[in-house]
């Protein structure tokens, strides 16, 4: 509705239009400017296509380091699952009271698996694996102790602990032992390694931000004359920032895709070489791609970095671009 | 309709570019602004279209204060001025269609209504031929009705001119002016700055003359046949 002329009926509005049909005029309107900025993009290639690789290229590799992280995870996950209490036995103890023992550790809710080791056993896989071979036949008696191995159903370091220590008071057992020190040092070097993926991407993703904020500054310089023309003829700032957004966001799901590609093209390429590595190390450890879910969070940030590029921009230039006279 | 009241506008530095300019301006009149070169013709139609605001005094259209327009309403209120450039500001790298329906797309125009009032605003000015043209491609004149084209398509109720025939020769000129009387009887209030002389008189309209920055004749000029 017109300020000045009362009863002038301005623009669109003054056809009487269904809500149904505004509705879906509003969202038609909203295609066609994302297709015109898309057009627009197509229309200055080179410099598109330098912008989206920079993004994608600062989008990629706080990609590349999540998944690193996740699959680091994947390879302590799987180390937790050897979390295991040995149990040394007292010397001379009877070997009836070490079989009761080995029983009611079974019938014990807490331990998924228990195995008895006896000194004989121990010896003779001693002499096997530890090359002093007949060197260990002089000795007069066996001086290695029955070991009962204990695998605790919960495999937290915090529980197997509680396990350790209502075990270690089993009165046969002389001394119990967790290797944990290696578990908690493995999960803070884990946890560490998080951190400084999440700093480095908070650099990277505002590296995008700026990138596309400047991108689009430029773009308002480059349109100086257009914008003034357009607020003389009547245009509001919103309605001349609005091709600009859609301008960022194009380059958010262009920058996304092509950090996803890049991403797999990189896993494809190391999938053989790792292999190789995890064969070597009897491993059955295979490489997590990005997920769907991960896909798409990876497009959505992205869109979201460039939309909050360009609005910052856009809100600082347009209104600053006053026309200067007929 | 529009109205001015003792309006003064001074720059930083001392310049006074106008000096209690008053005037009204009835609806559906026309009127010729003239003067020389920085008189005070571009200063009094920006702060029409809001551009400038005054340092003194008071602009009025329809009894509304300008001055009173909140920033993010000077949008709304440019709709209702059709102004047409002396270097015509057209958007050069799109077509004649483009630039003259930006109006309406502005206003939220789409499909059929916006395409046939653009040609509409095409056929008035004589340019229908010339729709797909880009405007780099047209003469001066041409170009010149194009931007006129965009000031009207809206139907807007007050229409302003800059220099539109600053650089046309005087058949173009008439022309032009032709155009803008024919906009002028179908109720549209003019007010057409130049320093074209002897066209606003031949022309026989109210004519407002500017010397530095006062208004110093209000009504019709006497022709002068040129020596």
């Amino acid at each position: 509705m017109s300020i000045l002329f009362t009863g002038r009926a301005t623009g669109a509005a003054a056809k009487k239009i269904g809500l149904l049909r505004r509705f879906i005029m509003f969202w038609l309107n909203h295609a066609r400017q994302a297709v015109a900025s898309l057009g627009e993009l197509w229309r200055t290639p080179s410099a598109s296509i330098l912008t989206i690789a920079v993004l994608g290229v600062s989008l990629t590799l706080p990609a590349t380091l999540h998944l690193l992280v996740k699959n680091m995870q994947q390879i302590s996950s799987s180390f937790t699952q050897a979390a295991e209490i040995s149990l040394y036995i007292r010397d001379q103890t009877p070997a009836n009271q070490v079989q009761s023992l080995v029983t009611i550790l079974q019938a014990d809710r807490d331990i998924a698996q228990v195995i008895f080791v006896s000194k004989q056993q121990a010896m003779t896989e001693f002499q096997a694996i530890s090359g002093f071979g007949a060197a260990l036949n002089y000795l007069d008696s066996n001086p290695l102790p029955d070991l009962i191995r204990v695998l605790p159903k919960n495999t937290a370091p915090q529980a197997a602990e509680t396990l350790l220590e209502r075990l270690s008071a089993e009165r046969v057992v002389e001394f119990a032992k967790l290797d944990i020190d290696w578990l908690t040092r493995l999960n803070a070097i884990v946890s560490m390694l998080q951190q400084a993926v999440a700093i480095i991407a908070l650099l990277l993703l505002s590296a995008v931000l700026l990138i596309v904020g400047n991108t689009i500054r430029l773009s308002i310089m480059n349109k100086k004359d257009e914008i003034e023309v357009m607020k003389l003829v009547g245009a509001t700032d919103a309605f001349i920032q609005r091709p600009f957004l859609y301008t960022g966001v194009w380059f958010g799901i262009f920058g996304g895709l092509l950090a996803f590609l890049v991403v797999e093209l990189m896993l494809w390429w190391l999938q053989s070489a790792i292999s190789n590595v995890t064969a070597l190390y009897q491993s059955d450890f295979s490489l997590k791609a990005m997920s769907f879910s991960e896909f798409l969070a990876l497009l959505l940030i992205a869109v979201l970095l460039g939309l909050a590029g360009s609005y910052l921009s856009v809100r600082r230039h347009i209104s600053a671009i006053e026309p200067t006279g007929p | 309709m529009l109205q001015f009241d003792q309006v003064s506008k001074s720059y930083p530095g001392g310049f006074v570019a106008l000096d209690r300019i008053s005037f009204r301006l009835e609806k559906g009149e026309m009127a010729f602004l003239t003067g020389h070169s920085g008189a005070g013709k571009s200063t009094l139609l920006k702060l029409i279209s809001l551009i400038e605001r005054p340092s003194a005094g008071r602009v009025l259209i329809n009894d509304i204060e300008l001055s009173r327009i909140k920033r993010s309403q000077i949008p709304y209120v440019r709709r209702d001025v059709g102004i047409i450039f002396q270097n015509h500001r057209l958007l050069m790298n799109h077509t004649v269609f483009d630039n003259v329906a930006l109006p309406l797309v502005i206003e939220g125009f789409t499909g059929k209504e916006m395409v046939k009032r653009v040609h509409a605003a095409l056929d008035k000015v004589g340019l229908l031929d010339k729709v797909r043209c880009l405007p780099a491609t047209l003469s001066g004149g041409e170009q010149q009705r194009v931007g006129i084209a965009r000031a009207v398509v809206n139907k807007p109720p007050l229409l302003l001119a800059d220099e539109p025939t600053g650089n046309l020769d005087p058949d173009l000129s008439k022309d032009t002016m032709r155009v803008f009387e024919a906009f002028n009887q179908v109720g549209v209030s003019v007010l057409v700055a130049t320093h074209d002389l002897g066209l606003v008189a031949r022309m026989k309209y109210r004519t407002l003359t500017l010397k530095q920055g006062r208004m110093i004749n209000d009504g019709l000029l006497q022709y002068q046949e040129p020596v």
